[in-house]
């Protein structure tokens, strides 16, 4: 009996260390943070041509967009709406789903927290309007994302693409409301909503310049790690996404999961947009979103579904693009210049990166 | 494109072929490690092994698939270099492989015309569909030149397969386990064939690991081991069965005796159906108003060609499918189906008659899927204790299940069964829909499995074993049901059911 525990405990042992292992293998460490530096190098080479200094460059970058703290206040604030899309494609992306609608579930967010704002606007304490406007937004997110869901459990419909499509009539709505009922008085004609009242606007944290929606982003995504990770719906979620078969075969109710994951993802884009509304943007405009949706997938593929490694894509996202403005003041350049590094690690990570199928742990 | 040699006249003296010490390695396996064997002319030689014993290999290199690292190949005494397949076949070389390689969208003469050497550029149908026509009387290989391949039943395919080799001139003829889907009257028609080449000169490598075959075709048997030749050149009619698969084996093995059973009679069934239609996908039916009872304490083997509705009948029993018509009545309820979680609360488990489309979830380790098989549709998932749980099933179910942190999509095709093995039959189920148990195992395994299944009929579940494998299902089916196209032909007494009804019954003679 004795024995018998001691081979079990050393063969589990054995087991633990090799899968802790296959975790880090250094070689492929060594090949990601080369791929790495190879994209800054062809972006300085790059910018130089187009006539930057390559040797001041980067430290201006850095400097623009994480090291003074003003402007890793903007970075964190603008990674906001990109994490919470990046979230929103992890989450169906566990049961094998591909949302592409984080944009328009970003923007109807917005526009239902602006809605709902607008309506009880000074009416009711400042807390309350904040949690009536984010629990719209996320609600607004969740169902908008649910009609696709709902399409392709009952149609067979690919989420991929009703997903893509139903952005464009989000934007619709937005304008719609933006040009016609909700269009700002006092805007001097321009096409935006009713600014939200002061009391609804989150505000900076202990003077640090950041607001509680970057702490809400840190919470949730631990949270879903957490959740994916521990939770009877995170298991059940891996196993639609790997086989939906065999999912049904034991008993799953695949096409409830499906469905909750693609609501969970819409309300997690939802969130972000409304909390992209009422801490930095203030009233509704077209651009609102400026293309957060689609960034926070590419964010999403870097960070291979993990919520945390997409968290910290989506901040590297939001520095890349604040570094632009750095460019633009000290070396003269367009400050889109910054998308070509962007698309740079994109590619590089397209074709260094699933060599072997990542395992969905 | 002569006919085969007639050179029976002469005396047999050298070898058609000869293998001197062949070795292939991939990578760290030596999948041949100095294989040596003859055949001779107008020989039937059988090479016998189990799974992995290296016998693909061996004949992959003798038709110039695989080019071996060293050792000799001779062809009627003088070394032969098979450097690819169309070198093989310009010496005479033909081969049918277990996974056939027509292409469905074309007609019969299509395909055959495609694989001729001589076929340049220029068809000429009539000649050649001719041709097809002389070669098809010739050898009893009833053909139908202009069907479609994908028309055409299993046993068909394998003919035109056939009379594509034997246009090329065969002077041998190598068979990859060739009787695996036919009902036995085609093996006997295949046999008969088998035959004519040999009565014209032709040598045949038939591989194959059913030891009934081996006596009733082969001249000479050698049997592989571990990727090396652990008898070779025997007269099968020296050895016993038990010699034969000690070889095979490495140790001897206890094979299971019919046990008689007495008849169940009364008892009450715990699963009914009555007049069960199941549609496919495709439209089609895959089960037509089937009438079946599935009683405790008894072994319902289910036999039929490969697509006569086995799998629908499996899918139906484990919830994972509707029915079109008729109702599916369990411990005397009707239920309503689609419904896996209830079929699976009454007591019924499966073993998936397809482990990686409907077992396997990529990404996930074997204490994972351990997790998943408990959860049993209560969506509760004990990863934690999935370890613990998989040991204990696997020192009852003595399958040497792998290590619960390994993950279930890299394992082999014979892992992967011994695992679901492992959960399906220690589930203390009163039902265990069992198809294609024992595919891909080894002997020892599969010995293994067989016990376990009639222990637990013994035990008084019902057990319904659905088979490709007549053999198995004779030995170990207390009843046997038989398919044609969906529909029942039969139930048979295993005991004293026999081969050929059950072949004219999976074939629809009877029924027609």
């Amino acid at each position: 009996m004795t024995s018998e525990r001691l081979v079990l405990t050393r063969s589990r042992a054995w087991d633990v260390a090799r899968s802790a292992h296959r975790a880090v293998s250094w070689t492929r460490v060594g090949i990601v943070a080369g791929a790495y530096v190879l994209c800054l190098v062809a972006f300085a080479a790059f910018a130089a041509w187009r006539g930057a200094n390559p040797l001041t460059l980067i430290p201006t970058m850095l400097q623009s967009s994480l090291l003074e703290p003003s402007a890793l206040a903007q970075t964190l604030l603008r990674a906001v709406p990109i994490g919470f899309a990046a979230l929103a494609v992890a989450v169906p992306a566990r049961a094998g789903l591909v949302n592409v609608g984080g944009e328009g579930q970003l923007i109807i967010g917005a526009v239902a927290g602006a809605g709902v704002g607008i309506a009880v606007g000074a009416h009711v304490p400042g807390v309350v309007g904040v949690l009536l406007t984010v629990t719209a937004g996320t609600l607004a997110g969740g169902l908008w994302a649910a009609i696709s869901g709902m399409l392709k459990v009952a149609f067979g419909a690919a989420e991929s693409v009703t997903t893509l499509l139903m952005n464009f009539i989000a934007n619709d709505i937005m304008l719609f409301l933006i040009y016609q009922p909700w269009k700002d008085p006092n805007g001097s004609g321009q096409p935006q909503s009713r600014p939200l009242a002061a009391s609804i606007r989150l505000q900076p944290l202990l003077g640090t310049g950041v607001t509680l929606a970057v702490v809400l982003l840190v919470v949730v995504t631990v949270g879903l790690w957490f959740v994916i990770r521990r939770t009877g719906w995170g298991f059940a979620l891996r196993v639609v996404g790997g086989n939906p078969m065999a999912a049904m075969r034991n008993g799953l109710p695949t096409r409830r999961l499906s469905l909750s994951a693609m609501t969970v993802g819409g309300a997690l884009a939802g969130l972000g947009g409304v909390l992209n509304l009422i801490g930095v943007e203030g009233q509704l405009r077209p651009d609102l979103t400026a293309t957060f949706g689609y960034v926070g997938f590419l964010a999403c593929f870097l960070g291979r579904n993990d919520p945390i490694r997409v968290a910290l894509a989506a901040i590297l996202f939001s520095a890349i693009a604040l570094s632009g403005n750095g460019m633009q003041i000290s070396e003269g350049l367009d400050g889109s210049i910054v998308n070509v590094l962007l698309g740079a690690i994109v590619l590089t990570m397209l074709t260094v990166g699933r060599r072997t199928k990542e395992a969905l742990t | 494109m002569s006919a085969p040699n007639d050179s029976r006249a002469e005396p047999h003296d050298t070898p058609a072929l000869e293998v001197r010490d062949l070795v292939k390695t991939f990578g760290p396996v030596r999948a041949n490690d100095g294989i040596s064997f003859t055949v001779m002319p107008g020989e039937v030689h059988a090479l016998l092994g189990e799974n992995g014993a290296g016998k693909s290999t061996l004949v992959k290199s003798l038709y110039g698939v695989h080019r071996p690292d060293s050792g000799e190949i001779l062809r009627d005494g003088k070394v032969q270099h098979l450097d690819s397949p169309s070198v093989a076949r310009r010496s005479g070389i033909g081969m049918v492989f277990q996974d056939m390689r027509l292409i469905p969208a074309l007609s019969v003469w299509e395909n055959i015309a495609l694989h001729l050497e001589s076929t340049s550029g220029v068809l000429r149908p009539r000649q050649l569909r001719a041709l097809i026509a002389e070669t098809s009387e010739r050898y009893g290989l009833a053909t139908h030149p202009l069907r479609k391949v994908e028309h055409l039943s299993i046993g068909e395919w394998q003919r035109v397969e056939l009379v594509k080799v034997l246009l090329g001139g065969l002077r041998l003829l190598i068979l990859d386990e060739p009787t695996s889907v036919l009902t036995p009257q085609e093996v006997a028609g295949l046999f008969a064939m088998v035959r004519r080449l040999t009565a014209e000169g032709v040598a045949v490598i038939i591989i194959t690991h059913k030891l009934r075959e081996v006596r009733q075709i082969a001249d000479r048997v050698t049997v592989l081991r571990g990727g090396r030749t652990v008898l070779m050149n025997a007269s099968p009619h020296a050895l016993t069965d038990a010699e034969l698969i000690t070889a095979m084996v490495g140790e001897p093995v206890e094979t299971l005796q019919r046990a008689v059973t007495p008849p169940v009679t009364g008892a009450h069934a715990l699963v009914r159906l009555n007049g069960v239609s199941v549609r496919r996908p495709d439209g089609d039916w895959g089960l037509r108003d089937l009438d079946l009872e599935i009683r405790p304490g008894e072994i319902l083997g289910v036999a039929g060609l490969a697509g006569s509705g086995q799998n629908e009948l499996a899918d139906l029993l484990v919830g994972a499918d509707g029915i079109a018509d008729g109702e599916v009545v369990v411990d005397g309820e009707a239920v309503a189906l689609p419904d896996p979680v209830r079929m699976r609360r009454a007591g019924i488990v499966g073993v998936a008659p397809d482990p990686v489309r409907q077992f396997v979830v990529p990404g996930m380790t074997v204490a994972e899927h351990t997790a998943l098989w408990n959860s049993a549709g209560m969506f509760a998932f004990d990863v934690r204790h999935a370890d613990a749980d998989l040991r204990r099933r696997d020192a009852m179910a003595e399958l040497r299940v792998v290590a619960s942190s390994r993950r279930m999509d890299r394992l082999s095709g014979g892992n992967i069964q011994r695992a679901l093995l492992t959960l399906a039959l220690t589930s203390d189920a009163r039902v265990v829909v069992a198809s294609y148990p024992t595919r891909g195992l080894d002997v020892l395994t599969t010995e293994r499995t067989r016990t376990l299944l009639r222990r637990l009929s013994e035990a008084g579940a019902a057990v319904v074993l659905i088979s490709e494998d007549l053999d198995e299902l004779l030995a170990l089916s207390d009843r046997v049901a038989v398919l044609a196209v969906g529909r029942l032909a039969g139930i048979l007494p295993g005991g004293t059911a026999d081969r050929n009804t059950i072949g004219e019954l999976m074939t629809g003679v009877e029924a027609a």
